[in-house]
C-alpha cells in the first residue's frame, strides 16, 4: 500500500507538533490501515484430484437417460506404436517444453477435479442469471426469452426452480457421460501419455486409469453443451473453461490429442441425449398463461380459501406456475400427484390464524441470531439458490472424500435430481393449493428477507433441503446430523425471515424426505459400490 | 462537534454543514481552547428514485426510503489548535411501499482529532489556515450490513484521514477546500457467498472499497451567523454496479455529487447555546439514492 505509507510520513512530519494524545489516536488509525489487508479468498481450495478408487465397474453403473454405456460408440484408439500416437506424445512433449505461467495456472486450476470446477461454475452462473426481469416503465413485465438472452431481461431468470433444473441436467449428463466413458476406458485400457512415455511428465497426479477416451474432454464436452443451452449468453466464457480444461489435460501429461478427441465427441453425443429429453421435459411452457393462473387463483376461492396474490409493486405474474409438469428424474407425474402433501390449514381456520400471529410475533422479536439464521439460508435473488447452497455443502465432503471424477459425477447427479424431483413437488403442490404469504393474511407483517413470488405452501427451502439432506446422508453417513441440523435450519429461517407459516415447513420437510426415497431406491440399486 | 459525514451511504446522507460550535470534519472550525460543546443532531433524508448502476430508476417495493436519524455529538478544545471530536448516531429507515422491514440502531462510533497545521494572518487581518483530521468509526451494534437499502449502515470500520484549506478574509466571505481519504475495513455477512461486480464470491468477507471525498465550500460568517454553501463529492474506488434488479450490495461502487447549505446562529440567551438548520441534494450519483436532507442540531458549550 503506497499511498498508505505516504500519507503515513506526511502524518509523522507533523507528529513534533503535536499534543501525545492526539499522536497516540493517529498512530491508532496508521496501525489500523497499515494493517489492513483486504483480499478475500482463496475460495473452495481443491488440490490436486488424487482418487481413492480407479472405479472399473462405473461402465456398468445405471444410467439415466443412456440405454447403456454403448449406445454412443467410441471407436477403437490407434496402437501406443503408431506413428500417429507417437506423434501425438511428440506434441506434448514440445509443450511441456514451453509452458508459460498462464499454462501452468490452468493445470493447477483444472487438477482439482473437472466435476467439483464445473459445479463451482454452475452455480456462479446460477447467481448471475437469478434476478427477476424488472418491470416496463408502461407496466407489466417482459418475459425472459432464450431467443434473446443478451436483452432486458437476460435469459434465463435462474429462479429456484430453473436452477434446481439446471444443475440437475449438468449433473445426470455428466454421470451418464462419465459412466460411458469409464466403460470404453476399460474396453481399450490405453494408458496416459506419462505412464507410456517417461520423457512426458506428469504435471498432476497421474493414475492408472486408462486415458482414451480422456475423461476430462468428456465432462467439458457434454457440460459446455448443456450450459449452452441453459445459460446461452455464458457462450463465450464456458467455451473457453472448456477448452482451457482439455488443454490443461494435454500439458499436464494426461492425455493426448486422441484421448481429448475421443472424450469430447462422447462428452457432447450424450449431452445430445440430455438436451433431447430437456427440450420435451415441460419447462418450456412452465410460465403457464394469464388464463392458467386466473384458473388457479379460482380454484382456491371456490374452495373457500383466500388466493395467493403477488405481493411485488406492480403485481408480478407467478414464478413458473406450471413447473409442476415438469417432468421428474425418479418420480412419475402420477408419483408427484401421490406424494403431494395434504392441504395447509384453511385461511379461514383459528389454526391458520395462530400461524400467522406466530410470524408477526417471531419478526417483531427477532433476536440477532435468528436474523443470521435468516440471512444464511436466505439464497434469494442473486444468490446461487437454495439448491445451489446444498451444492455448496455437497462440494466440500465429495473434495475430502477423494472422490474419482465418476463418483464425484454420481454425488452431484443423486443430490441434484432429487433436489429436481423436490422443486417438481414442490412446485406442483404450491400451485395447486395457490397459499398465500403471511403478508398477504397481515400486511402488517413485514419481511427480513426478499418476500419468494409464488403461494407459501409448502416451503421450497424446507422441501429442497430435506430431499439434499436425506442424499447427502446416504452418501456421507457419518455426516447425517449435521444434514438434518441444516435442513431444519433452513426450514425455521424461513419463519425467521418472515415469509413461512411453521405448517409450510413442515409440510416441505415432509415432502423433501418423501421425493428423496425415490433418488435413493435408484442409488441403492445403481451397481455403484 | 463532528457531524456524521457518512462515506458511502445508500440509505444515510447524513448531516449537513457546520457551525462555530458543530463542526464537520470538513469545516476549517477549531473549538476554542478548553472548551467542551455538545449537542444533538435530527436528520431527515428521503429519496424516492436511485440510481441502478448508472440507470436512474424508482422502485414500487421500495418507494420512498426515509432515513432518519439523531446523533449526539461532542467536541473538545484542547489547545485553540487541536480539537477532539466524537459522534454516534442512532438510525431508522423505512421503506414506504413493499413488504421490507424497517431498521433501526444505534450506528458507529466516529472519533476523530482535527490540527491546524497552518495558520497565515495577512496585514489586513485575512485569514489562511491548513487542517488534517484523523477520523475512526466502528459500528458499536451488531447491526446487518446484508439489507441494502434498508442496512443502517455498512457495519465496518473505517478510518479516514482528511486535508482541509480554509481562507477567511476579514469581509467574512469564506472559502473551504477539503478532501478525504477514507480506508474501509471487509465487511462480514451471515452468508457464505455472494455475488458481486461480475464474481461469486465464496466467503462470508467482503473487501470493501475505499472511498475518496472531495468538498469545495463558501459561505459567510461573521458575529452570530454562519451560512456555509458547499458541493461535495464522493468516489468509491472500487465495488461494482448494482446489476439490473437487483438490491443494492454494501460494497457497491457508491458515487455522489451533493450540494449542501446550512445557517448556524448562537443564541443570545445565557450558557452558549447555538441552533443550526441544513440541507443537502444529490444532484448525481451512482448506485446511490438522489435524497434530499434536512438536519437542525443544537449545541451547548462549556467553558472549562
Amino acid at each position: 500500500m503506497r499511498i498508505t505509507s505516504r500519507i503515513r510520513s506526511e502524518v509523522s512530519r507533523h507528529l513534533g507538533r503535536m499534543s501525545g494524545r492526539a499522536v497516540l489516536s493517529l498512530c491508532a488509525v496508521s496501525l489500523a490501515v497499515a494493517a489492513c489487508d483486504k483480499s478475500v479468498g482463496p475460495f473452495e481450495v481443491l488440490p490436486p484430484l488424487q482418487p481413492s478408487s480407479l472405479e472399473p465397474t462405473a461402465g456398468s453403473w445405471r444410467m439415466i437417460a443412456l440405454s447403456g454405456p454403448t449406445q454412443i460408440a467410441v471407436a477403437a484408439p490407434t496402437a501406443p506404436t503408431s506413428a500417429a500416437y507417437l506423434a501425438e506424445l511428440d506434441a506434448i512433449k514440445t509443450s511441456q517444453a514451453h509452458l508459460t505461467d498462464a499454462q501452468r495456472k490452468s493445470i493447477a486450476y483444472w487438477s482439482g477435479g473437472g466435476v467439483l470446477r464445473w459445479n463451482q461454475i454452475v452455480r456462479e452462473l446460477v447467481a448471475r442469471y437469478n434476478l427477476p426481469p424488472a418491470p416496463r416503465d408502461e407496466g407489466g413485465y417482459p418475459v425472459p426469452d432464450a431467443e434473446n438472452p443478451f436483452g432486458d431481461p437476460a435469459f434465463p431468470f435462474a429462479n429456484p426452480v430453473y436452477a434446481a433444473r439446471a444443475y440437475s441436467y449438468v449433473s445426470a449428463a455428466q454421470y451418464d457421460a462419465l459412466k460411458s466413458a469409464w466403460y470404453w476406458k476399460f474396453q481399450f485400457n490405453r494408458p496416459s501419455p506419462a505412464k507410456i512415455d517417461n520423457a512426458i511428465r506428469a504435471l498432476i497426479p497421474v493414475t492408472d486409469l486408462p486415458a482414451y477416451p480422456s475423461e476430462d474432454a468428456v465432462i467439458s464436452g457434454v457440460t459446455v453443451e448443456m450450459l449452452k443451452s441453459l445459460f446461452p449468453a455464458a457462450v463465450e466464457e464456458v467455451t473457453l473453461k472448456a477448452a482451457e480444461q482439455r488443454n490443461a489435460a494435454l500439458w499436464s501429461g494426461k492425455a493426448t490429442a486422441s484421448d481429448l478427441a475421443a472424450g469430447l465427441a462422447l462428452g457432447k453425443s450424450v449431452a445430445a441425449v440430455f438436451l433431447a429429453r430437456a427440450a420435451a421435459d415441460g419447462m418450456r411452457s412452465a410460465g403457464g398463461s394469464p388464463t392458467i393462473w386466473k384458473a388457479m387463483a379460482d380454484s382456491a376461492t371456490v374452495r373457500g380459501e383466500i388466493a395467493w396474490t403477488s405481493l411485488d409493486n406492480p403485481a408480478r405474474p407467478p414464478m413458473l406456475p406450471l413447473f409442476g409438469q415438469v417432468r421428474a428424474w425418479m418420480m412419475s407425474p402420477a408419483d408427484i400427484i401421490a406424494n403431494r402433501p395434504d392441504a395447509p390449514p384453511s385461511t379461514s381456520s383459528q389454526k391458520m390464524k395462530d400461524e400467522t400471529a406466530e410470524v408477526k410475533r417471531t419478526v417483531e422479536h427477532l433476536t440477532n441470531a435468528q436474523l443470521a439464521i435468516a440471512q444464511k439460508w436466505n439464497d434469494g435473488a442473486g444468490t446461487y439458490s437454495p439448491p445451489g447452497h446444498w451444492n455448496d455443502i455437497a462440494l466440500e465432503y465429495v473434495r475430502d472424500a477423494n472422490m474419482s471424477e465418476v463418483r464425484a459425477a454420481r454425488a452431484f447427479a443423486l443430490l441434484n435430481m432429487a433436489m429436481h424431483d423436490a422443486a417438481v413437488g414442490c412446485w406442483e403442490a404450491k400451485f395447486h393449493y395457490f397459499n398465500p404469504r403471511p403478508s398477504q393474511m397481515d400486511p402488517s407483517i413485514k419481511t427480513q428477507i426478499g418476500l419468494p413470488n409464488f403461494p407459501a405452501y409448502p416451503s421450497g427451502h424446507s422441501t429442497f433441503s430435506a430431499a439434499a439432506a436425506e442424499v447427502m446422508s446416504y452418501l456421507f453417513p457419518t455426516g447425517t446430523d449435521s444434514f438434518a441440523a441444516m435442513r431444519d435450519e433452513a426450514g425455521i429461517s424461513r419463519l425467521y425471515g418472515g415469509i413461512h407459516y411453521r405448517s409450510d415447513i413442515d409440510g416441505g420437510k415432509a415432502l423433501g424426505g418423501r421425493v428423496a426415497g425415490f433418488t435413493l431406491s435408484f442409488a441403492r440399486g445403481d451397481g455403484a459400490p | 462537534m463532528m457531524l456524521p459525514r457518512t462515506v458511502r451511504a445508500f440509505t444515510l446522507l447524513a448531516a449537513v454543514a457546520g457551525s462555530a460550535t458543530a463542526q464537520t470534519s470538513a469545516d476549517g472550525l477549531l473549538m476554542p481552547r478548553k472548551v467542551f460543546s455538545t449537542g444533538v443532531i435530527y436528520t431527515h433524508d428521503s429519496w424516492d428514485q436511485y440510481w441502478e448502476g448508472t440507470l436512474k430508476r424508482s422502485n414500487g417495493n421500495i418507494g420512498t426510503l426515509t432515513t432518519r436519524s439523531v446523533t449526539m455529538a461532542a467536541a473538545y478544545g484542547v489547545t485553540g489548535g487541536l480539537t477532539l471530536m466524537a459522534s454516534l448516531p442512532y438510525v431508522w429507515t423505512h421503506a414506504s411501499q413493499g413488504v421490507l422491514n424497517d431498521m433501526n440502531g444505534f450506528q458507529d462510533l466516529t472519533l476523530g482529532a482535527k490540527y491546524r497545521l497552518l495558520r497565515i494572518e495577512s496585514a489586513n487581518r485575512d485569514i489562511f489556515s491548513a487542517f488534517i483530521v484523523g477520523t475512526g468509526a466502528v459500528p458499536i451494534t451488531k447491526y446487518t450490513p446484508d439489507f441494502y437499502p434498508l442496512s443502517i449502515g455498512t457495519g465496518g470500520g473505517r478510518a479516514a484521514g482528511r486535508i482541509t484549506l480554509n481562507f477567511l478574509p476579514t469581509s467574512g466571505w469564506f472559502i473551504t477546500g477539503s478532501s478525504a481519504y477514507t480506508w474501509c475495513s471487509n465487511v462480514r455477512l451471515n452468508r457464505n457467498s455472494y455475488y458481486t461486480d461480475g464474481q461469486l464470491y465464496m466467503t462470508n468477507q467482503v473487501a470493501m472499497p475505499n472511498v475518496l471525498e472531495n468538498s469545495l465550500g463558501t459561505g459567510y460568517r461573521r458575529g452570530r451567523w454562519q451560512l456555509p454553501l458547499s458541493l461535495v463529492q464522493q468516489r468509491t474506488l472500487g465495488g461494482g454496479d448494482i446489476r439490473r434488479q437487483d438490491m443494492p450490495f454494501v460494497s457497491n461502487r457508491m458515487n455522489f455529487t451533493r450540494i449542501e447549505g446550512g445557517v448556524m446562529y448562537a443564541l443570545n440567551i445565557p450558557g452558549d447555546f447555538s441552533v443550526r438548520v441544513g440541507a443537502g441534494h444529490v444532484l448525481s450519483g451512482r448506485n446511490v439514492g438522489q435524497s434530499t436532507t434536512l438536519s437542525s442540531g443544537l449545541f451547548y458549550a462549556y467553558h472549562f
